[in-house]
């Protein structure tokens, strides 16, 4: 019995939480698809307002095709790692597309976006020799990487470059090798990185800087290729790494780079070499997802206006927003208890979204994460700003 | 009823100090003090009280030291020895 003992606190407290909301928010199942925007849950058609779906592609005629083709051509597994059998045209050919559309020379593609940077990182620093700096906020793939490496791993403030800068300074002079870790736009509240400011500061350094663009890739920058583009230092970054898994639609995820030394990673990479590679259909429908994405920017602007649209929205009922306007509009609830019924009220007005609370999130808060796609439409939008309406109408009565 | 163990240590006494809003059940402080089973702090919320430690010592912490301490004893007697390494 010694093995589960830990989990019974949290077990207790979730249990209560679960039964006081009346439905459990980490158990949902989306029982029949219906669309990119819209799910049969428990019987009734509910809008799916908190997936990661930006571009709204995982419906997309071209991907479908795509990948019904590659399932005919290819099969269904590929039964191998990249490093021995996974390796299929496909793969090499994504990894070319990738870096082409980026401007880097060389790409990687992994079998998810965790293990993208899980590998990456992991790969990269070896202790104790090396050492890692991660902003505060980081997602927990770059935690684990840098547990996976074993190095010395150091945590700046939030998007915060004068912390990092302090940071870097103190490091022992017989470090060698220094690599910063931060994001595009963080997953939970949907803020945007001072990726300039960062990247400047690691350079002064002679550190390394791996940006993660998984939630911003397809969403910021004149092209899509997220907030370094917006910034004007996709150039000056050492490893941009995103996943397949939220604008391309698919899954899978990637790291590029312009250093040619990234392709050591091949042979050095755990989590590249001891996986399946991604199948046929995920290679086939990222590819096809990326050449819609590069020649369609009304996908991205219909996001934008998407996002404005809930935001402002949001902004008039007063409720509590976690960042700036981005897709990812995030509500700070007062706990746990009050978020897990705002969730649950959420549902029963036909509205999915994601429910986060502590441990875990920044600050110890309770969020109600809501994601905005290019797929929603004007009535799915309707059906959102009304149950938020309702919502809010709610927590003011309970207020007074 | 809450409080601080008497301790001349100064570093216990900043952590201390830092510690206190986020003690809800108003657990008596000392060394033995289990920062997570005892205080139920959130790890995250540990992770960033020792960010304020590190700016007020200026020195950097790293994650690995922290998840090696349990008690408030061992995370003062790491900010030591960090302190000597990093003067």
């Amino acid at each position: 019995m010694g093995l589960f003992e830990k989990f019974r606190a949290t077990a207790v407290t979730y249990e209560a939480l679960k039964e006081s909301a009346g439905r459990d928010p980490f158990g949902v199942s989306m029982d029949e698809m219906k669309g990119p925007t819209r799910a049969m849950v428990e019987g009734k058609e509910i809008v799916l307002a908190g997936t990661n779906n930006y571009l709204g592609l995982t419906y997309d005629k071209d991907a479908v095709d795509a990948a019904k083709d590659a399932v005919v051509a290819s099969g269904t597994g590929t039964t191998g790692s990249r490093f021995a059998n996974g390796t299929y045209a496909g793969h090499r050919n994504l990894e070319h597309e990738l870096a082409e559309f980026l401007g880097y020379k060389h790409c990687m593609v992994f079998s998810t976006g965790y293990q993208a940077n899980l590998g990456a990182i992991s790969a990269l620093v070896q202790p104790p020799e090396d050492v890692i700096l991660i902003d505060a906020d980081c997602h927990a793939c770059i935690y684990d990487g840098c547990q996976l490496s074993g190095a010395e791993t150091i945590r700046f403030r939030h998007n915060d470059p004068e912390s990092l800068d302090k940071r870097l300074s103190r490091l022992r002079p017989d470090i060698k090798g220094k690599l910063v870790c931060f994001e595009g736009m963080y997953s939970m509240f949907g803020d945007v990185a001072p990726v300039k400011e960062l990247v400047e500061v690691a350079h002064k350094h002679g550190a390394y800087a791996l940006l993660d663009e998984a939630h911003s890739f397809g969403v910021f920058g004149d092209n899509g290729r997220g907030v370094c583009e917006r910034d004007g230092v996709l150039d000056a970054v050492d490893f941009y790494t995103g996943t397949f898994s939220k604008s391309l639609a698919s899954i899978g995820g990637f790291v590029a780079s312009n250093h040619p030394e990234l392709e050591y990673l091949r042979f050095s990479s755990r989590p590249y070499m001891f996986t399946a590679s991604p199948s046929p259909a995920n290679v086939a429908a990222a590819s096809a997802a990326l050449a819609r994405l590069k020649g369609d920017q009304s996908m991205r602007k219909q996001l934008w206006e998407n996002a404005h649209r809930v935001y402002s929205a949001f902004q008039q009922l007063g409720f509590d927003l976690c960042a700036p306007e981005s897709p990812v509009i995030a509500v700070k609830l007062d706990n746990r208890e009050q978020a897990f019924l705002a969730w649950n009220f959420l549902m029963e007005n036909g509205v999915y979204v994601n429910l986060a609370i502590p441990p875990g999130t920044p600050n110890a808060t309770s969020i109600l994460r809501l994601s905005v796609s290019a797929a929603h439409t004007a009535d799915d939008l309707d059906i959102v700003v009304g149950a938020y309406t309702a919502l809010s109408e709610q927590l003011n009565a309970a207020a007074t | 009823m809450s409080g601080i163990r008497q301790d001349d240590d100064l570093v216990f006494r900043k952590i201390c100090s830092l510690i206190e809003p986020l003690n809800e059940k108003g657990v008596e402080l000392s060394r033995e003090t289990d920062l997570i089973a005892d205080l139920e702090i959130d790890s995250v919320a540990v992770l960033d009280m020792v960010m304020d430690i590190e700016d007020f010592y200026d020195i950097s912490i790293p994650v690995n030291t922290i998840s090696e301490t349990k008690t408030i004893g061992e995370l003062v007697d790491a900010i030591h020895e960090i302190k000597k390494e990093q003067a």
